[in-house]
C-alpha cells in the first residue's frame, strides 16, 4: 500500500456512513480535509457554508437498477403525491432549466403549495395542504429536497444532484410542461405542519 | 313433572295444550328476574339506563367494599356515605339509590323507618367479572365457559337436553364472535383490529375446547347431529374470521411496512439488546443502499400526468384464500438466475473477489455484486454468499477494494 492508511480510513468511514445515512452533512466548522475518494462535496450558496458530500456512483450501477433486476427499494408512502410535491420542487427551485440543477434557488411555501395544486388538481384545502406536508417531511428525510420548516422555504437537496445528463432531459420536459409558479410570492402563510 | 299440562319455562308451548303457568313456575321466574335485576344494577347509572363512565363503577365498586366490612349488622346510608368520601357525596347518593332500586341494596328488615341496609352479591361478582372482561377480553371467561360446559355435558346425569342447551350456547358465542371479527377484518381500520389483537392470537385452545364438547355431545347424543353441525358452522366461521384478520393485519404491515404494529418500546428493546448478527439481518434483502427511495424523472412525469385525476383509495377485492398464496408469491427473477450460473460457469463455487477483478471496470464489477446478492436474496434461486472477514486493498487492482467472500450453488437443490 502506498496511501498512508489514515486517508484510506476516512474515505471507508465516509463511504459507509453514507451507505447508512445518505449524503454527508458537512458543517462549517469541521476542519478541511481530503475529499474521500469517489464522492462529490456541494457547498450551499449562503452565508450558512454548509456543505454536503454525495458518493459519486454510476448511473448504471445505483439504486436505479432495483428494478433492472426486479428487488424491491425502500418503500415510499404516497409515492405519487410525493413524486408531484418533487416535481413541484423542482419547477419553483431550478430557476434555469438550462443550467445545472444543483444548488438552485430557494422557493417560499407558498409558491410552492401553489404549483402542487396545479399538478395535484382540486381539493379540498384541508387535504391539499396535508399530502403537501407529508410529501415534503418525505423528502426533506431522504434528502431529496431542504425543507426549513420555521422559516417556510424550501430548496433542492443534495441528492438532486446525483440525476444524470439523461435524467435532467426529460426532468426538463416535465419542468416545461408545470405551468409557471405565480410571480409574487402570494399571502398565503408558509406551510406549518402540526406539532409534533 | 312432564305431564301435569303445564308449559314450561323455555319450552315452546305446543298448541293445543292449556297455558297456565302454575305457582312454582312462578316463583322461579322471579327469583331469575331478582337475580337479573341485582346483576344489572352496577351497569344501571339511573333506571332504565346504562352506565356509561368508568368512574361510576369505582363509586360502587367501594358501596361494595364499605358494606363487606361492616359484617352482618349492615350499614346505614350516612355510613356507607362516610366509608366513600373519596368520591363526591352526591356521587355516592345517586349511585346509592340506583342500587337500591335495583334490589342490589336492600333494607336488613322490611320494615318503615328500617335505616340498616344490606348488599346482595350477585352485582359484585357481576362487577368482578366486568372487570376481568375489561381487562383480557373475555377470553379467560370463554375458556372457562367452555371447561364447565365440558364438564356439564360430560356429566353422567347429563340428559340430551342439557347436551342441546350446551351446543346452543356455544354456537351463540362463536357466531358472535366471528360476526364482529369478520365486519372489523372487513372495514376498520389497522389501529382498531390492532386493540381486538387479543380476539385473534392464540385462539387455537378455544377452538380446540369447542370441538372437545362437540365431540362429548355427538358421541353421547347421536340425535344432536343438527345442533352438532351448527356448532361445527360456527367455529369454522370464527376461524375464518381470524385468518381473514390476521392476513389483514399482516398484509397492511407488509406494504406500508407499518412498523407500528408493535410498540415502539419493543423496537427499542430490539435495538438494544440485539446482537451485531441479529441487526445486520433487517438488511439482508438490501442489495443497495438503505437509506432513501430513488426517483425516476419517468416515474415524475408519469406521477404528474395522472394528477389532475381525483384519487380514489381502492380497497382489494376479497380473493379466495387458496388462490391467494400462490399468485402473491415473488416472481423468480431468470435474470439474475442466468448471470450468475454463466459467472460460476461449471464450477460449483467462486471466489467473489476473484469474479470481481475480472469485470472490465468498476461500474461492472458494482453490476456482477449486484447480480450475486439478488440471486442470494432470492429464495427460489440456489445460491448462497458467504462473506469472509477483512478488508484487501490493492492499489492497481480494480476496484482496489475487495472483500473475499464465497458465491456457492446447492447442488443438492437444483
Amino acid at each position: 500500500m502506498t496511501r498512508d492508511s489514515g486517508a484510506a480510513e476516512d474515505t471507508a468511514l465516509a463511504w459507509a456512513r453514507a451507505r447508512s445515512s445518505g449524503p454527508l452533512r458537512v458543517s462549517p466548522g469541521t476542519p478541511a480535509r481530503r475529499l474521500p475518494a469517489g464522492m462529490l462535496k456541494l457547498t450551499e450558496p449562503g452565508d450558512a457554508g454548509v456543505s454536503w458530500l454525495v458518493p459519486q456512483v454510476p448511473t448504471d450501477a445505483d439504486a436505479r437498477v432495483l428494478a433492472e433486476i426486479g428487488l424491491p427499494g425502500p418503500l415510499l408512502e404516497q409515492p405519487n403525491d410525493t413524486a408531484r410535491m418533487l416535481a413541484a420542487v423542482l419547477r419553483c427551485c431550478w430557476a434555469d432549466p438550462l443550467g445545472p440543477v444543483w444548488p438552485g434557488v430557494r422557493a417560499g411555501s407558498g409558491t410552492l403549495l401553489a404549483v402542487f395544486g396545479e399538478v395535484t388538481g382540486p381539493r379540498d384545502d384541508a387535504a391539499h395542504r396535508r399530502s403537501a406536508v407529508a410529501a415534503l417531511r418525505r423528502l426533506d428525510q431522504a434528502a431529496w429536497v431542504r425543507w426549513d420548516e420555521p422559516a417556510g422555504t424550501v430548496r433542492l437537496g443534495p441528492r438532486a444532484a446525483l440525476w444524470s445528463g439523461g435524467d435532467l432531459t426529460m426532468l426538463r420536459q416535465l419542468w416545461r410542461s408545470i405551468p409557471a409558479p405565480p410571480a409574487a410570492p402570494s399571502a398565503v402563510p408558509p406551510v406549518r405542519g402540526p406539532r409534533r | 313433572m312432564a305431564d301435569d299440562g303445564r308449559a314450561r319455562p323455555g319450552q315452546p308451548v305446543q298448541p293445543g295444550q292449556p297455558v297456565q303457568p302454575g305457582l312454582d313456575d312462578l316463583a322461579g321466574e322471579a327469583a331469575v328476574l331478582r337475580v337479573y335485576r341485582q346483576a344489572f344494577a352496577v351497569l344501571a347509572r339511573e333506571a332504565e339506563k346504562m352506565i356509561l363512565t368508568p368512574q361510576l363503577l369505582d363509586v360502587d365498586e367501594a358501596i361494595f367494599t364499605a358494606f363487606a366490612a361492616s359484617g352482618s349488622d349492615g350499614l346505614t346510608e350516612e355510613q356507607v356515605r362516610n366509608a366513600c368520601r373519596r368520591f363526591p357525596e352526591a356521587t355516592v347518593a345517586r349511585r346509592f339509590e340506583v342500587l337500591k332500586g335495583y334490589g342490589a341494596i336492600s333494607k336488613v328488615f322490611e320494615r318503615p323507618n328500617e335505616r340498616y341496609y344490606r348488599a346482595a352479591f350477585a352485582p359484585y361478582i357481576m362487577l368482578l367479572f366486568l372487570r376481568r372482561i375489561a381487562e383480557r377480553g373475555g377470553q379467560s371467561e370463554l375458556h372457562e365457559l367452555l371447561s364447565l360446559e365440558h364438564r356439564s355435558v360430560s356429566a353422567p346425569a347429563a340428559i340430551a337436553e342439557d347436551g342441546r342447551a350446551s351446543a346452543g350456547r356455544l354456537t351463540q358465542v362463536f357466531r358472535l364472535i366471528a360476526n364482529e371479527l369478520s365486519i372489523m377484518s372487513l372495514s376498520a381500520d389497522v389501529a382498531q383490529l390492532r386493540e381486538n389483537a387479543q380476539l385473534l392470537w392464540g385462539n387455537e385452545a378455544l377452538i380446540t375446547r369447542a370441538e372437545r364438547v362437540h365431540a362429548t355431545v355427538l358421541h353421547r347424543w347421536p340425535v344432536l347431529d343438527r345442533e352438532c353441525q351448527w356448532l361445527r358452522a360456527g367455529l369454522v366461521a370464527y376461524r375464518d374470521a381470524i385468518d381473514a384478520a390476521a392476513a389483514r393485519l399482516i398484509e397492511r404491515a407488509g406494504t406500508t411496512r407499518a412498523l407500528g404494529l408493535l410498540p415502539a418500546e419493543e423496537w427499542r428493546t430490539f435495538a438494544r439488546t440485539a446482537g451485531t448478527e441479529e441487526l445486520a439481518a433487517v438488511l439482508d434483502t438490501f442489495a443497495f443502499d438503505a437509506p432513501a427511495p430513488w426517483f425516476d424523472p419517468q416515474a415524475m412525469t408519469e406521477a404528474v400526468e395522472s394528477g389532475g385525476q381525483p384519487e380514489v383509495t381502492r380497497t382489494p377485492p376479497p380473493r379466495p384464500a387458496a388462490e391467494g398464496a400462490e399468485a402473491a408469491g415473488p416472481v423468480p427473477d431468470d435474470q439474475a438466475g442466468a448471470t450468475v450460473a454463466e459467472l460460476l460457469g461449471r464450477s460449483r463455487s467462486a471466489d467473489v473477489a476473484a469474479l470481481l477483478r475480472a469485470a472490465p471496470d468498476w461500474a461492472g464489477a458494482r453490476r456482477i455484486l449486484a447480480q450475486l446478492t439478488a440471486a442470494d436474496c432470492d429464495p427460489a434461486l440456489p445460491y448462497s454468499l458467504t462473506w469472509a472477514d477483512g478488508l484487501v486493498v490493492t492499489e492497481e487492482g480494480s476496484p482496489s477494494w475487495v472483500t473475499h467472500g464465497r458465491f456457492e450453488r446447492h447442488e443438492d437443490a437444483s
